[in-house]
């Protein structure tokens, strides 16, 4: 069970994903809801795992991402994708991202990619 | 799974959010702001709502919003210019959208029935030939790794294959290539990797890896999130230059230098700052914090006829926290103006289009905050005023021409603070209203007399538009000639305690002027004694108190006036109310909407800050006043509506 950052611009999405996190045991350490705050609250509370959001406003998910592993080469980030984005997704795991998980969620699927990637 | 009201609200505002800001940019796009923050903007927007909706099951939305964001991405990478026709286009998949939140909101599930025909047509717009691609961002190349120098480490066949239920199969792939490099060397791969990360395999895939990290850690890795190990081979010696390889480059990662995002490092960590509120809360805690503030007072009275020090030092101290709260109550039902001006330049644009007319709306005072139990009854009659302008006031560009204006009329919205009040303006550069068809028409309408109307002032011509039925448009258009008249504006904006006002100059323009105040719950108010009784005046009416000298005060027909530094006043003793007044030697002067006019009282208490609370229904309509208020004494105290009485 992990000490979890999501990171998503809207409520909507964060609540849904905190619930299913939740569901699953683990701890929602914190917030963000652009990829600046993302880059701060990682820094701040260097969760074991951070779901990040791809299209954010002002610092996208990518930026955020890189900016991370620049600072924690270790870190864990899995990206919240949806169908259409593949190619941002590949750069996204080609920049160090570890996992994805496909909007819409689906709580049993969430659980296995955060499980897989906080055990790796 | 969850709860689905709860969504359900989140999803509709934050929808409704997303769903502006589509709107806004679009209209940003055309006017030719900066486009490509525009066009940004829009794509993210229809994307967030696209997951949103997905995830509440709202397919028709979503197929919706994904037709909107594939046309985005093409116009992003520049392969899709914006054409007025694809703006109108996408305007009416707005309006759709807005059609289904409004649905989901009442608790239904969309229907495809409209946006069918839209995804249909959006499509045939994104299936157009495209315009050459731009540079895609080629080559990250993730080197065929070697090991060429096969230094003996032990070698695997991983036969593995992905779930037939993943989304993005290659990425799955790429992922598991990619965590494998982590303990080991990928010799090579069937198909090969390219093709994989293209996602052109069937399922499964073969891998051969170079690894000391043993069998039991290859497995691990291989039987990731929707992947299973199909099979793993024994311990192989390794292939020695068995083909040619080249030198391995350096990783993408480290020879690029990441870049951090500069606004991550000046940002020290912000929480999440905003959490949302039921309104319906908020007023409820509206209502205990006037319950206190009214329970205050009567504690102060009730402790001033004790004269207790400890008491009434703890009551001051009461007293503060409750004035903190109630202030922070306040500020906390503000809410920007903005709210309901960005409704605006959409209507302004349709408005425009359909009378043929160009028009520039030019908004300022956007932030200025107004309390939203007022938001609501305001966005009406803002709406009516602004198509009134361009309907009515601003002239098409071949009429402006000939008059020597610009052909792009400019209509100004503007709103600030004004000590006490809000005031927003909307002015327009148009034609004006004529005082001399006003005044045929007061008369044809029999509503002045020939005489009556030759000696009206232009103000008093103006103010007639604020009559019942009176209306200066020859046809009824179907925009703004809804049957929702100024007097409606004017009957909406005084019960929310505003004034309107009118100037205009024939062939210049014409400008309304709202002044609200900026809440309505808790005023400021004169209380005064009548005949024994207490009667309440907001400040904002009260000019000032003078004394009465009766030798100034004259009789004009039933009623009186009082001559004031040269000014006649009408002189209102509110007997009817009160009874008539016994001392009657001081005079409160009132104004409203810039008239005049007083009343006689017999003392003044002062200055004092109450909740007003408006009449059960059961009182029925009492002119004359707006409500009542709870002083400290547990007294009932009407408050005067001055409006009514001028």
């Amino acid at each position: 069970m992990g000490r979890i950052l999501i990171v998503d611009d809207t409520m909507f999405m964060r609540t849904l994903l905190k619930n299913i996190l939740f569901s699953g045991g683990h701890d929602i350490v914190g917030e963000a809801a652009d990829g600046a705050e993302a880059v701060a609250r990682y820094q701040e509370l260097r969760p074991d795992l951070v779901t990040m959001d791809v299209v954010m406003p002002k610092v996208n998910g990518i930026e955020a991402l890189k900016a991370i592993k620049a600072a924690d080469p270790a870190a864990k980030v899995i990206m919240c994708t949806a169908v259409g984005q593949e190619q941002m997704v590949k750069l996204a795991v080609k920049s160090g991202a570890r996992g994805y998980i496909v909007k819409p969620f689906q709580a049993p699927k969430v659980l296995e990619e955060v499980k897989n990637v906080l055990s790796a | 799974m969850f709860d689905e009201e709860v969504y359900r609200k989140l999803f509709v505002e934050e929808s409704r959010e997303n769903h502006e800001a589509i709107v806004n940019n679009l209209l940003a796009l055309e006017s030719g702001e900066d486009q490509q923050t525009a066009i940004d903007e829009i794509f993210r927007s229809a994307h967030t709502l696209k997951g949103m909706s997905a995830s509440m099951g709202f397919d028709a939305m979503e197929n919706l919003c994904h037709s909107m964001e594939d046309i985005f991405s093409l116009i992003r990478s520049g392969r899709r210019e914006v054409t007025a026709s694809l703006t109108d286009l996408l305007l009416t998949c707005t309006d759709t959208i807005e059609g289904m939140l409004d649905s989901i909101e009442a608790g239904g599930v969309p229907s495809d029935e409209e946006s069918a025909s839209l995804v249909q047509e959006l499509r045939a717009f994104t299936e157009e030939e495209v315009l050459p691609d731009e540079q895609e961002p080629s080559g990250v190349v993730v080197p065929a790794e070697a090991a060429g120098e096969a230094d003996g480490r032990p070698l695997y066949t991983l036969s593995v294959a992905v779930d037939p239920s993943c989304t993005m199969k290659d990425i799955r792939a790429m992922l598991l290539l990619q965590n494998l490099e982590d303990i080991g060397t990928i010799i090579s791969t069937t198909p090969s990797r390219d093709l994989i990360e293209d996602g052109r395999f069937d399922g499964s895939f073969e891998i051969l890896i170079e690894s000391e990290a043993g069998e039991d850690a290859l497995r691990t890795v291989a039987s990731g999130t929707e992947i299973s190990l199909l099979g793993i081979s024994s311990p192989a010696s390794p292939p020695v230059a068995e083909t040619a390889r080249k030198p391995e480059p350096a990783p993408k990662q480290e020879t690029e230098t990441p870049h951090v995002p500069r606004a991550a490092k000046s940002e020290k960590s912000r929480e999440i700052k905003n959490i949302r509120v039921d309104i319906e809360r908020l007023d409820r805690m509206m209502n205990l914090v006037e319950d206190l503030v009214i329970n205050r007072g009567r504690l102060e009275q009730i402790a001033k006829k004790h004269g207790i020090k400890e008491f009434d030092e703890a009551l001051s101290m009461v007293g503060r926290s409750v004035s903190d709260l109630q202030n922070l109550m306040m500020g906390i039902r503000m809410m920007p103006l903005e709210r309901i001006f960005n409704r605006l330049p959409r209507v302004v644009r349709d408005v425009a289009n359909h009378d043929g007319k160009e028009v520039e709306l030019v908004i300022e005072g956007g932030e200025t905050e107004l309390d939203r139990s007022m938001m609501d009854g305001l966005s009406d009659p803002l709406l009516h005023i602004i198509r009134n302008a361009v309907n009515h006031g601003i002239e098409t560009p071949e009429i402006r021409e000939a008059n020597g204006k610009p052909r792009k009329g400019l209509l100004r919205l503007t709103a600030r603070r004004d000590k006490d009040n809000v005031v927003i303006e909307i002015e327009d550069d148009g034609a004006g209203i004529d005082p001399g068809r006003l005044r045929e028409k007061a008369v044809s309408r029999g509503a002045m007399t020939p005489e009556a109307a030759a000696a009206a002032t232009r103000d008093d011509l103006i103010n007639l538009l604020f009559e019942p039925g009176f209306s200066t448009a020859e046809a009824i258009t179907d925009i703004s000639g809804r049957g929702v008249g100024l007097d409606v504006v004017k009957k909406t904006i005084t019960s929310l305690k505003g004034t309107i006002k009118i100037e205009s100059e024939l062939g210049r323009g014409t400008k309304f002027e709202l002044v609200l105040p900026p809440t309505m719950a808790i005023i400021d108010v004169m209380m005064v004694h009548i005949n024994g009784g207490r009667c309440a005046i907001p400040i904002s009416n009260v000019v000032e108190v003078a004394q009465i000298r009766t030798d100034a005060i004259h009789r004009i027909g039933n009623s009186e006036a009082i001559l004031l530094r040269d000014q006649i006043l009408p002189m209102h003793r509110l007997e009817d109310m009160f009874g008539r007044a016994q001392r009657s030697d001081t005079l409160v002067v009132l104004q409203n909407s810039g008239k005049r006019c007083c009343i006689v009282v017999d003392t003044v208490d002062g200055q004092q800050e109450v909740v007003v609370k408006p009449l059960s229904r059961l009182a029925g309509n009492c002119r004359g006043i707006s409500g009542i208020t709870i002083p400290g004494d547990g007294d009932v105290v009407p408050v005067l509506d001055v409006n009514t009485m001028i």
